[in-house]
């Protein structure tokens, strides 16, 4: 499971931190963290708060894209969108941390699959607020061409409930993301608790 | 490294192709070249990069990256230049090593000696003019603002903002190790012939 923090046009700072503090209360997950509209000297200072709260509570602490913010603040793992710096390079860079990366279609997860990284993150699969403006949804059986694409793991994203959850498993998922859920940070660790309770152990 | 005495950094500007831009700057005796597109994915950017690494190499020539220590990392950079919002000097530090150049943005004496005190190489000091390139709230800090920038730090200074052919003489007889320009040479119909005319007024 991956929660996906940050939002696609305002800073959630706040939201970010009071997520990771309810992270000791629930099962281990990826903790990602979103923060397009921070500097870089604000992120790492957020990063650095958020990463020994997360990395004790047992989870993940993945920033995006920025893996030299990732190492500074001891994180696990850093999050690559599509159009990043190159994983492999990534990779040769901070060997120690884990990396994925948002792939769009097959033909990208295939390509994907050689350089290194760690998981993969598909979708969106079904329909979801924050990506609407850029068309329909992916679906199910686009989920089910990626994961037969490549070897890595895969986690599903975009519109994902715990009652969905499963249909990605049953198409080849590894696991699921969301951030929408999670907005509110008081039900965070039931509702990560709901979601692995409709996940394969 | 080190910053060489008299150096004209070329800075890519939001539009022109930065590797041509670079290959230009080079052709006309620019030192340092400077990758900085604020919107770019880190894709482009370390493509860019990679590229104008390698031509800075050929020429002798120093190459930074503004802002993304990441991409600076993976292309092996000569350097990396941060502005006041970037990530400190002493988390680049930690992560480059100490033979990678780190530069800061600085206005004001106090700036610069924190910038030194954290582990900077060189110092970019401005805007010394008017200028059009950045949307700057602030006044022009003047030549007279880089001396006492020099004896807070004991770093080489480096000075943008304004800058073209007409004014470059100034700032290298008030102090300055180097200037570093944007639209000066990517602004220009013959970035080559701009570039050669402001390396010659500061040599001069």
């Amino acid at each position: 499971m991956i929660v996906s923090s940050g939002g696609e046009h305002h800073s959630l700072q706040g939201l970010a931190l009071r997520q990771a503090k309810t992270l000791s209360r629930s099962e281990p997950v990826i903790y990602q963290l979103r923060e397009k509209g921070l500097d870089a000297g604000a992120l790492e200072t957020l990063c650095r708060q958020l990463s020994p709260i997360i990395e004790d509570s047992g989870s993940i602490f993945a920033v995006n894209e920025r893996f030299d913010i990732a190492l500074i603040s001891k994180a696990t793992g850093v999050h690559l969108p599509e159009a990043s710096c190159p994983p492999d390079a990534v990779k040769k860079a901070a060997p120690s941390l884990i990396a994925g990366q948002s792939v769009h279609s097959a033909d990208a997860a295939q390509a994907a699959t050689n350089a290194g990284l760690d998981y993969l993150l598909f979708g969106p699969v079904f329909s979801t607020p924050s990506k609407e403006p850029f068309g329909p949804p992916q679906g199910i059986e686009r989920l089910r061409e990626v994961c037969l694409a490549t070897s890595l793991p895969v986690f599903a994203v975009g519109g994902i409930t715990p009652e969905r959850a499963p249909s990605c498993i049953e198409c080849g998922a590894w696991g699921v993301a969301a951030m929408r859920p999670f907005f509110d940070p008081e039900t965070m660790p039931e509702t990560i608790n709901l979601f692995l309770s409709y996940l394969p152990t | 490294m080190t910053i060489p005495r008299r150096l004209l950094c070329v800075i890519t500007d939001q539009h022109t192709n930065p590797v041509e831009l670079a290959r230009m700057a080079l052709d006309g005796g620019a030192r340092m070249v400077q990758l900085r597109r604020k919107s770019a994915s880190g894709r482009d950017l370390f493509e860019w990069a990679l590229r104008i690494q390698a031509l800075c190499r050929e020429h002798g020539a120093l190459f930074i990256v503004n802002d993304r220590v990441d991409i600076a990392l993976a292309v092996h950079a000569d350097g990396v230049h941060l502005g006041q919002q970037d990530m400190p000097v002493a988390s680049a530090r930690a992560l480059l090593g100490p033979e990678t150049l780190i530069g800061v943005s600085v206005s004001t004496p106090a700036e610069a000696a924190s910038a030194a005190k954290e582990g900077a190489d060189y110092l970019g000091v401005g805007h010394i003019f008017p200028t059009s390139s950045k949307d700057k709230p602030m006044p022009p800090i003047g030549t007279a603002a880089i001396r006492p920038i020099i004896e807070a730090s004991e770093l080489p200074v480096i000075a943008i903002g304004g800058i073209e052919v007409d004014n470059a003489a100034e700032v290298i007889k008030a102090g300055a190790s180097g200037v570093a320009v944007i639209s000066a040479v990517s602004g220009s119909t013959d970035p080559v012939a701009a570039t050669r005319e402001l390396v010659k007024r500061i040599r001069q």
